[in-house]
């Protein structure tokens, strides 16, 4: 096993996570489309850490758990005040904001 | 994987790294203030709710800026074992972010989105966001960099949904959430593979081992490098990264637009004016003309898309990306003079622009909204809003006698001297075009109005709130008046600003050894 395959892995995580972003329409999708991105990189910081033998990179990664979670908490709950609002969960719909409206 | 690993090199010692309470003061300061005042906002009574949790937050924000003052001129390079840096650059940035806040605070003080989201969070996720932002400007290790960045971005997503009830504030908030994760995303992906092409995360070492190898032909640092850039090009929104700020910045309740319009973009630069010191600085030649291509499109794209705003907030909003493609012109010309150039114009930055959003917010209070319209017979009706207004207009497109020409032309000054005389040309042409809004602006102030009153299409009743204040609050134009005299000040006395900036760019110069 090389390092490669891993860096390989989480390069194809982290493509799959941004075209899942770039493609999907609801809020909670994409939440987790950046969660892959984020675990890609978590990959991609162990599989570093072991190659290096140095223990900084698996520190990161947990860190990165941690600020993940964070970022969750707060999308999430900002999709429930949408709900909420009676407002469609469609990142199409939200159109209020934006150029040349006047 | 026994080949790739030598037997021993998978168990790794873990030391904890020695906590040193004495520098890193302000931070326990900020944080303690943060969880003060959310504990304070829980004590019952209208006097405790209007008045003691912003005085709370206020005092917590005045003791940092106290301490960051004390300290200046008394650097302490390395903190927490080599992962914060609180020099003078630190510094100086630090007393942006907490004097910004300041104001912002004192902004925000009868706003409705303090109503709806609880003057305690508001307050708290303030200070937590100033936090991050004094953190990310000291950071000197890529851990330390990755946690200041989501700590200054994860409070500022709230706080642009803050506005609770209303959809323009939540779009906002989620907008800003998304984009600003996947920046995160991106840039903590090139983070890990800096990680990988050095073996360290400390910023010193990587400079060390990048000085060492071939660094440029190593494509996973490149790749890292590149993906780091993006990553905070999206958080400064320099173009093509910009197509979030407008939305985001005109959904968000106001006072929280003129906290991170500024902040924001100061902090990511004050880690790109630290990054190009050390562990970019081998790979210079790669990055350096990417970045003067994204700062002229970034000058462009920002003042052309100005032009044509009716919301003043979106204006303003385009014009932050322009200077945004200003101040950016420092980092690329990466001498001390351009990093003093940068610091100087940041600072006055954060005041011509606090001014307006001042304004802003007073003319929403009045129901009048924040279009252009709303400023029309402002001249007449309220000069203490309209001259402030002016000034700052003046001052942000440029013009002498304000700190905004001064900073401009140490800019230019700072590309012609190292050799990136053709951003300097840019930087000249981007204030030309910003004539063509800003001045829209005072004209709308101060001309005198025919069709006012029989425009029915005026958005009078638009943005109006039903408790809506008639008269400006004098706070507002006590913040607006006194951002607009600073802005002046500067531009006829700059001598001592330019003293700090000096500092700073000394410490720029000596990080670079």
């Amino acid at each position: 096993m090389n390092i490669e395959w891993y860096i390989a892995l989480s390069a194809v995580i982290f493509s799959i996570g941004a075209a899942g972003l770039l493609s999907r329409r609801s809020p909670l999708v994409m939440l987790l489309c950046l969660e892959l991105m984020l675990n890609a990189a978590n990959l991609a910081l162990v599989a570093f850490s072991r190659a290096h033998g140095d223990a900084a990179g698996q520190i990161f990664a947990l860190i990165v758990m941690a600020v993940a979670a964070c970022e969750v908490v707060v999308g999430l709950g900002l999709i429930v005040a949408i709900y909420r609002n009676r407002l469609a969960i469609d990142i199409d719909a939200f159109t209020e904001l934006r150029d040349g409206r006047d | 994987m026994t080949a790739l690993l030598p037997a021993g090199l998978i168990e790794v010692a873990v030391t904890a790294p020695s906590v040193e309470y004495g520098p890193m003061l302000p931070f326990f300061v900020l944080a303690g203030g943060a969880i003060l005042t959310l504990f304070v906002s829980l004590i019952g009574g209208d006097v405790a709710q209007r008045l003691l949790t912003p005085l709370t937050a206020v005092a917590t924000l005045l003791a940092a800026n106290a301490i960051f003052a004390i300290r200046l001129k008394e650097p302490d390079p390395s903190v927490l074992t080599g992962s914060l840096a609180l020099d003078d650059l630190a510094l100086i940035f630090d007393i942006i972010f907490a004097s910004a806040a300041l104001a912002v605070a004192v902004i925000a003080w009868r706003s409705k989105s303090l109503r709806e989201v609880g003057r305690g969070e508001f307050y708290s996720l303030l200070i937590t966001a100033v936090l991050g932002m004094t953190l990310l400007s000291s950071a000197t290790d890529l851990v330390a960099l990755f946690l200041s960045f989501e700590l200054l971005s994860i409070p500022l997503y709230v706080l642009c949904a803050s506005d609770l009830r209303r959809n323009g504030s939540l779009e906002s908030g989620l907008k800003y959430l998304i984009i600003g994760s996947l920046a995160s995303a991106v840039m903590l992906y090139g983070l890990a593979m800096i990680y990988g092409a050095t073996g360290d995360t400390n910023f010193y070492e990587i400079a060390d081992m990048l000085a060492k190898t071939p660094a440029a032909s190593d494509p996973l640092l490149l790749v890292g490098v590149g993906l780091l850039l993006v990553g905070l090009a999206f958080k400064a929104s320099v173009a093509p990264f910009h197509q979030w700020t407008p939305d985001v910045y005109e959904g968000a309740p106001t006072p929280v637009t003129a906290f991170m319009s500024v902040t924001t973009k100061a902090a990511v630069l004050a880690l790109l004016v630290r990054l190009s010191a050390g562990p970019l600085a081998p790979v210079r030649d790669n990055w350096a003309i990417v970045l003067a291509v994204l700062a002229s499109i970034t000058i462009v794209v920002g003042n052309v898309g100005a032009l044509r705003q009716e919301s003043l907030k979106r204006m303003l909003a385009y014009s932050g990306v322009a200077q945004a493609g200003y101040l950016l012109v420092g980092v690329v010309v990466g001498t001390g003079l351009g990093v003093a150039a940068l610091v100087f114009y940041m600072c006055v930055y954060v005041l011509m622009n606090l001014g307006p959003f001042a304004v802003i917010v007073a003319r929403e209070r009045a129901g009048a909204g924040d279009g252009l319209r709303g400023m029309r017979g402002l001249g007449r009706e309220a000069p203490l809003l309209a001259w402030p207004m002016t000034i700052c207009m003046i001052a942000l497109a440029g013009l002498p006698v304000t700190g905004g020409f001064i900073g401009k032309v140490l800019l230019v000054q700072a590309a012609v001297f190292g050799d990136w005389a053709w951003l300097g040309v840019m930087i000249v042409i981007g204030s030309a075009i910003s004539l063509g809004y800003y001045l829209r602006v005072v004209a709308a102030i101060w001309m005198p109005e025919h069709e006012t009153a029989s425009d029915p299409s005026a958005p009078v009743l638009a943005g109006a709130d039903p408790a809506a204040d008639p008269g400006a609050h004098p706070e507002l134009i006590a913040v607006a008046v006194a951002a607009a005299a600073l802005t002046v000040a500067l531009g006829v006395y700059p001598e001592w600003l330019l003293d700090l900036a000096r500092y700073a760019g000394e410490t720029f110069i000596a990080l670079g050894v």
